[in-house]
């Protein structure tokens, strides 16, 4: 075992009474619980279950309380905008002008055993988009993302991540929690296990999905996997009731309930005194206060109508393309104004999954994210929330430099297939340099060459950002130091920080 | 402590200290004999030394040094910055923390300064080992014999062994050797023509990478040669990786019946386990809480065997029962119960990882014939099938009996078949093309494995996949000699993919079709006249099962778990830390002729052996879990070193060797652990335990317990009469609502018990999911028990659960009348199994006339006046069912 000492923030696994603990901290009861328990002389150590080579300092109570990062963070939050399906590398951000000269040559041979789609495989394929400089800074964009250009002063485009499958499942599982396969905590599970969350009456770790359906691996993508269920993210639907089951699903006059309520609350209370010593009945006790006051949280951090029109306009509110995303997007930032740590958006299906129809297809996914995630910039800058909120963009992989034939084996309905040695992704806002385009690919976009950043070594650097050490942020379980970026060699890229 | 783990992330850190360490002066060159071999061995030979080879990593001589172990190099001429040896000194990581004598930070640089120099030796250099067929074959097996082996033979062709090039295919022999140039074989590699490209994703391979084409090329000019195969574990040397020091952990020696321990106040014991019990507690000045009331004990054991609330008539007939064994009766009864095997199956299928559908992709398809293996547990346990049967079935019940040339198959021989089903429960992908190559195989293969160390075993075996166990004395070698042992029937190289297709015997899928006569008449029968759609309807019934095809590959150490690192040859055994290290598993075909390894049925053997060190009392610890909440052993699935201690290692090993003893019977043990006065507590508090024994570690009461998931459930469905007990068959399916919630359907009868609700992994019933049931992976050894926002809200607000508790008032209505005094005693009685107390039932008739008084007022007048009376206890109903009371089990 290594011997240096660590100032984790972290613990052991969750075994007999300190299981129970993990788990009374119910979402948002975490305050009441963590003061209840210190009072019921709960809070010391306990023996049992710990390591054998028990060097670990013991996290008692797994609860949401606003935990201290290990150095000053750059970020107090972040919202993660996730582009289900792979987005273009070099119909976006990595303009390949080579592409363009040697358009309809073959390669398929070159890279045959990366390809999905051998029988559809066809030729190099040049981009039918533009591509022109943006910003003080010159980075390009092609022109399927107009709005974005205006805002390429706030960010780092990173064109050279890469991934290690190239299919949606396990690559989804690897950009959100690092391993490529399910049952692993996610990204928004470990910051909010490290960090816990300012505001106690709304979850920590929200997930905006998208109401036309769930993304790829469904609510896999925010699960808790060994950590402590409390850390799991809790979908928020952006119409309707936020929470399943948050309102009462049947009719009943608010009397009525209320005076149920006050039975329950009664017989709980009575049961409680005849059993002194049980701290799992004050947890439920808690739990059922709690549910009551996040009905109220969660409806006021969701009500759209305090904004103004200009607001709802900017986010591109109102106007049929943009309005699903744009309320999103206008979501996550009241949810970060209030204090949640990690806001999560997903969009339906894959519209950024280009098999075919790349002009027509990835222009449409541009067309309804495009105004609302500038939008969402512009309006964190303004009222100052940018400094401290770090906005992260991109998919689980790219694309490849050939064509992808339809049925028609034309140019004109081609796409292009999964590829997982070159990505693009950006970040803005807390410590990220603005300006900034790091990493190259090479010459027909197909593989990250220069600057080439890992999926772990972005999962290290959001962690940095936001005042964590990758290699400090563990959770033992079964004797192992289980960590996000795992065991992989990985860097923070210190380039793209501020 | 071995190579591996770590270091890695270490060197950036360390980037700093060693360029200090370059700025100055250096001193002559260090020599291997004369500086660096005596600091080797005053420090690194106890361990990495000739007789024992820690991480098959040796460094007593020139060869040896440079071969390295399982993680690699240890040493890299020149770059000691790249140098495991030199790496791992430096940081403190080796020798292992505490461990002495340890090598000074002078000597360690005199190593560094030895790698910096060109980690030179006195006798020159030696020429790199020869490359072999073991070198090759891994390769072959990896890129080649999908096409040319033994299952498909393109042109003719095999490429799974030295003769079988060299016999060729259709072209003639694949291999020259010593002639590369004229070798088919690379001729047609280097041509890009092999594999083939535009097929490589339909058989899931991937191409040849240069340095694969190097090794072949070389093997080749070398003159192609082969080495006889390195033996197995009957060498009559010792252990290398594996010493009798390494052995000597309690875990791993058999149980030996300890004498039960004599008390000198031994008032409250009731049978042995209370002897144990008392002793240590009597040491810290407790005693046993006093006895449960009758009705707590009563709710207690229904919940611990059966899962489901007594009746209102089985409350009243335990009342009335004035015999002195009625409470010993009573747990007969529980035990005698079909319903007891759904409740104890439920929990076997957590460890087993059961699911109706493989995961994975989005389409998460279906495993249509699943089931079976949930209803041959449910079963076994309903049977008290002795456990140690149990598990031969489980793990090799295709090599128990043989079945393809059966004259009929009995209900035995299909328990055979379906209990395999054990290892086929993970979450595997590769039914599809693209998600089914070799490393998602290989994936599924170790989720098996960590079942099986986890569940069976109480070990982590899983570690060992990539580097030796850090704590306990599995090297390596060990996972994969395990791995070797299921090669029979899971082998990365000739693969079986989860799709159904015709179920014939030999048809490259998972499905037999050897269910009973019984079952098969009847599916003719009812299919005789069918066409067409129709017919489709009704597939012919199969089985989803592991069994042995009698050819599995070679299997070679996979360094650092990567499948493109393959290293030696290992041959099938079992971890040899549970073994005298001596005696090889005896291995042979299960029957005269059978086209099988046996294998399997060797591992099994061994496992159920009545001396085994660990089976035993990893299941009773297991049932003790069940019954006490924590384990003797806290960690269920680590009995190794760094799992917990027994709390009470002679209970332990007494209820194992009894287990044994008792023919291995599961109901035995219940009957045991819950007429023992321990587990008749009660579970009240006092101020003095609780000061001494904060968290009841000593069990000087019994703990108070949640209902979990499907108790919850299926008790909710219970007191509202709308639960269907129907046993068996296929699952009840579930439905997605356009918000996300899940449901599962209800039939004509009401809703089945959970534990029959479908398993898709990507669609939980929310209600299950909401109170911890797991998602599985690969299994749940202990679910969390979790008290969250959702939970509350799914109980006050969700519309299935109203409409249960109108059911549960009518249920109460219909029973007791319209007296609203006799509606709140049958209410508490269905669903807390007894009478509320005088407070209780003080606020319930307050708020139930209150609640009536305000429908009274609300609703519009002319309303039936029995309306607002049915409303307030509907409302009292679904009260009953939020409350604590309900939820937890004292």
């Amino acid at each position: 075992m290594n011997n240096r000492a660590r100032t984790s923030p972290t613990e052991s696994p969750p075994t007999d009474r300190r299981g129970f603990l993990s788990s009374i901290s119910g979402g948002v009861f975490g305050a009441a619980l963590a003061s209840l328990l210190a009072r019921d002389g709960f809070g010391e150590d306990a023996e049992a279950g710990k390591p054998a080579s028990g060097e670990h300092a013991q996290r008692r109570v797994y609860d949401l309380q606003p935990r201290p990062a290990h150095h000053r963070p750059s970020a107090t939050g972040m919202i993660h905008l996730f582009m289900n399906g792979g987005p273009s590398q070099m119909d976006l951000f990595d303009p390949k002008p080579l592409l363009d000269k040697l358009h309809g040559k073959p390669y398929f041979d070159k890279i045959a055993g990366e390809v999905e789609n051998p029988g559809a495989a066809g030729a190099l394929f040049r981009s039918p988009f533009e591509f022109a400089r943006h910003g003080q800074c010159g980075t390009w964009v092609s022109d399927a993302m107009p709005h974005l250009a205006g805002c390429v002063d706030d960010i780092t485009v990173i064109r050279s991540m890469f991934t290690t499958n190239l299919t949606h499942e396990p690559a989804l599982f690897k950009m959100h929690s690092g391993r490529m396969l399910s049952g692993q905590p996610t990204m928004g599970a470990w910051i909010t296990y490290a960090l816990g969350s300012v505001n106690q009456n709304l979850p920590a770790y929200v997930v905006l999905d998208d109401p036309k359906g769930l993304p790829i691996n469904r609510t896999q993508n925010w699960q808790a996997g060994y950590l402590p269920p409390v850390y799991q993210g809790t979908r928020f639907r952006s119409t309707g009731s936020p929470v399943l089951n948050l309102k009462r699903q049947f009719d009943e006059p608010d009397e009525i309930t209320r005076l149920e309520r006050g039975l329950i609350g009664k017989l709980d209370d009575l049961h409680r005194r005849k059993r002194v010593g049980q701290p799992q009945l004050d947890a439920r006790i808690a739990s059922y206060q709690l549910a009551a006051r996040m009905q109220l949280s969660a409806t006021d951090a969701l009500d759209l109508s305090q904004e103004t029109a200009e607001t709802k306009r900017l986010y591109g509110i109102g106007q049929k393309t943009t309005d699903s995303y744009g309320r999103r997007c206008l979501i996550a930032r009241r949810l970060i104004e209030r204090g949640v740590r990690f806001v999560q958006l997903f969009i339906d299906g894959q519209i950024w999954d280009n098999h075919t129809n790349i002009a027509t297809a990835m222009k449409s996914a541009c067309d309804r994210t495009d105004k609302p995630i500038a939008g969402l910039l512009t309006d964190l800058k303004r009222r100052g929330l940018l400094d401290q909120t770090l906005v992260a963009w991109g998919g689980e992989f790219g694309r490849l430099p050939i064509a992808q034939l339809a049925g028609d084996k034309s140019d004109k309905t081609a796409g292009r297939d999964h590829n997982k040695n070159a990505m693009c992704s950006w970040m803005a806002g807390g410590g990220v340099r603005g300006g900034l385009a790091f990493g190259e690919t090479d010459e027909l976009g197909f593989a990250a060459v220069e600057n080439r950043v890992s999926v772990a070594d972005w999962h290290a650097t959001v962690l940095h950002l936001l005042g964590m050490d990758y290699e400090k942020l563990f959770y033992l379980r079964n004797g192992l130091e289980e960590k996000l970026t795992g065991v992989l060699e990985c860097r923070v890229v210190e380039e793209i920080l501020a | 402590m071995v190579f591996g783990g770590r270091y890695i992330f270490l060197s950036t850190f360390f980037a700093g200290v060693f360029l200090i360490l370059l700025a100055q002066p250096l001193r002559a060159e260090p020599s291997f004999e004369t500086d660096v071999l005596p600091i080797l061995r005053a420090n690194c030979f106890r361990c990495h030394g000739e007789k024992t080879h820690k991480a098959e990593l040796s460094l007593t001589n020139q060869a040896r040094l440079l071969k390295g172990g399982e993680s690699g190099e240890a040493v890299v001429p020149g770059k000691p910055q790249e140098s495991l040896l030199y790496e791992l000194l430096r940081d403190g990581d080796m020798p292992p923390e505490k461990e002495k004598p340890r090598p000074t930070k002078a000597q360690i640089e005199t190593i560094r300064a030895w790698i910096a120099a060109g980690a030179k030796f006195a006798g020159g250099k030696i020429e790199t080992a020869r490359v072999t067929q073991h070198d090759v074959i891994p390769i072959m097996l990896l890129r080649c014999t999908v096409c040319h082996g033994g299952r498909r033979r393109e042109a003719k062709l095999d490429l799974r062994t030295r003769a079988s090039m060299l016999a060729g295919g259709k072209s003639g022999p694949a291999m020259v050797p010593g002639r590369p140039q004229d070798s088919l074989l690379l001729k047609r590699i280097h041509a890009g023509e092999m594999p083939p490209r535009r097929k490589l994703v339909e058989v899931s391979i991937k191409v040849m990478l240069p340095n694969e084409i190097k090794t072949v090329s070389r093997w080749i000019a070398q003159g192609a040669v082969e080495i006889s195969d390195p033996p197995g574990l009957a060498t009559g040397k010792p252990d290398p990786l594996v010493s009798d020091k390494d052995r000597d952990f309690w875990a791993f020696h058999p149980p030996r019946k300890p004498a039960v321990p004599k008390l000198k106040d031994a008032a409250q014991v009731r049978n042995p386990i209370d002897n144990f019990i008392l002793r240590r507690l009597q040491a810290k000045g407790l005693t046993l809480s006093p006895e449960a009331d009758r009705l707590t004990l009563l709710r207690r054991a229904h919940v611990d065997l059966i899962g489901l609330p007594p009746t209102p008539e089985e409350v009243k007939a335990f009342l009335a029962d004035s015999d002195p064994r009625a409470y010993e009766k009573l747990i007969d009864r529980l035990l005698a119960s079909p319903h007891y095997g759904e409740r104890w199956g439920r929990h076997w299928l957590d460890l087993a990882g059961y699911c109706d559908s493989e995961g994975i992709q989005h389409s998460d398809p279906l495993r249509p014939f699943a089931y079976r293996y949930r209803d041959y547990v449910i079963r076994s346990f309903n049977n008290d099938k002795p456990y140690d049967r149990f598990l031969l079935e489980q793990i090799a019940g295709d090599e128990l009996a043989d079945y393809e040339n059966a004259k009929t198959i009995t209900q035995e021989l299909y328990d055979n078949l379906v209990a395999t089903a054990f290892l086929r429960m993970s979450a595997d992908g590769t039914f599809a093309n693209i998600t089914g190559f070799v490393p998602d195989r290989l994936k599924v293969v170790d989720d098996q494995m960590e079942v099986l160390g986890s569940a069976v075993m109480g070990l982590s075996l899983k570690c060992a996949r990539c580097h030796s166990h850090k704590f306990d004395p599995i090297p390596q070698r060990d996972y994969y000699r395990l791995t070797a042992m299921f090669k029979g029937a899971l082998d990365e190289h000739d693969w079986l993919r989860p799709r159904r297709q015709s179920g014939e015997p030999g048809s490259k899928d998972r499905y037999l079709p050897f269910v009973t006569d019984q079952e098969r008449r009847a599916w003719q029968e009812k299919t005789k006249n069918l066409k067409g759609k129709e017919k489709e309807k009704h597939p012919q019934p199969l089985i989803r099962a592991l069994w042995d095809r009698g050819e599995p590959s070679p299997t070679y150490i996979l360094r650092r778990g990567n499948y493109l690192t393959p290293g030696r040859l290992v041959q099938p055994g079992v971890p040899a830390a549970l073994t005298d290290g001596k005696t090889p598993p005896e291995i042979k075909p299960p029957w005269p002729g059978a086209k099988k390894t046996g294998r399997r049925l060797a591992l099994a053997r061994w496992l159920v052996e009545d001396d085994h060190p660990l089976t035993a009392r990893v299941m009773v610890n297991r049932l003790w879990k069940r019954h006490f909440e924590t384990g003797i052993v806290a960690t269920l699935d680590n009995f190794g070193r760094a799992g917990a201690r027994p709390t009470h290692p002679e209970l332990l090993d007494y209820l194992a060797t009894e287990f044994v003893r008792r023919g291995w019977s599961i109901k035995t043990m219940h009957r045991l652990v819950m007429t023992s006065a321990t587990y008749r507590q009660s579970s009240k508090v006092t101020a003095q335990a609780e000061r001494l024994d904060p968290e009841n570690r000593l069990l000087w009461r019994t703990p108070l317990r949640r209902l979990d998931a499907e108790t919850l459930r299926d008790t909710l469905l219970a007191v509202a009469g709308r639960l269907d007990l129907t046993q068996f068959g296929p699952p009840q399916g579930v439905k997605v609502r356009a918000d996300g919630l899940v449901t599962s359907v209800a039939g004509p009868k009401g809703w089945r018990r959970s534990v029959y609700v479908q398993q898709r992994r990507t669609q939980i019933p929310t209600i299950l999911e909401n109170f911890d049931l797991p998602r599985m992976n690969p299994n749940c050894i202990t679910r969390p028990v979790s008290t969250v926002a959702p939970q509350a809200l799914h109980l006050l607000n969700n519309a299935m659960i109203h409409d249960l508790a109108g059911k549960f008032a009518e249920r109460v209505r219909e029973e007791a009348g319209d007296d609203p005094r006799q509606q709140i005693q049958r209410a508490w009685l269905i669903a807390l199994g007894r009478q509320p107390t005088s407070e209780e039932r003080e606020i319930a008739s307050v708020s139930l006339e209150q609640l009536t008084d305000l429908w009274v007022k609300l609703l519009e007048n002319g309303a039936d006046p029995k309306e607002a009376a049915r409303r307030a206890l509907h409302n009292f109903c679904h009260a009953l069912m939020n409350s604590a009371a309900f939820l937890y089990v004292d």
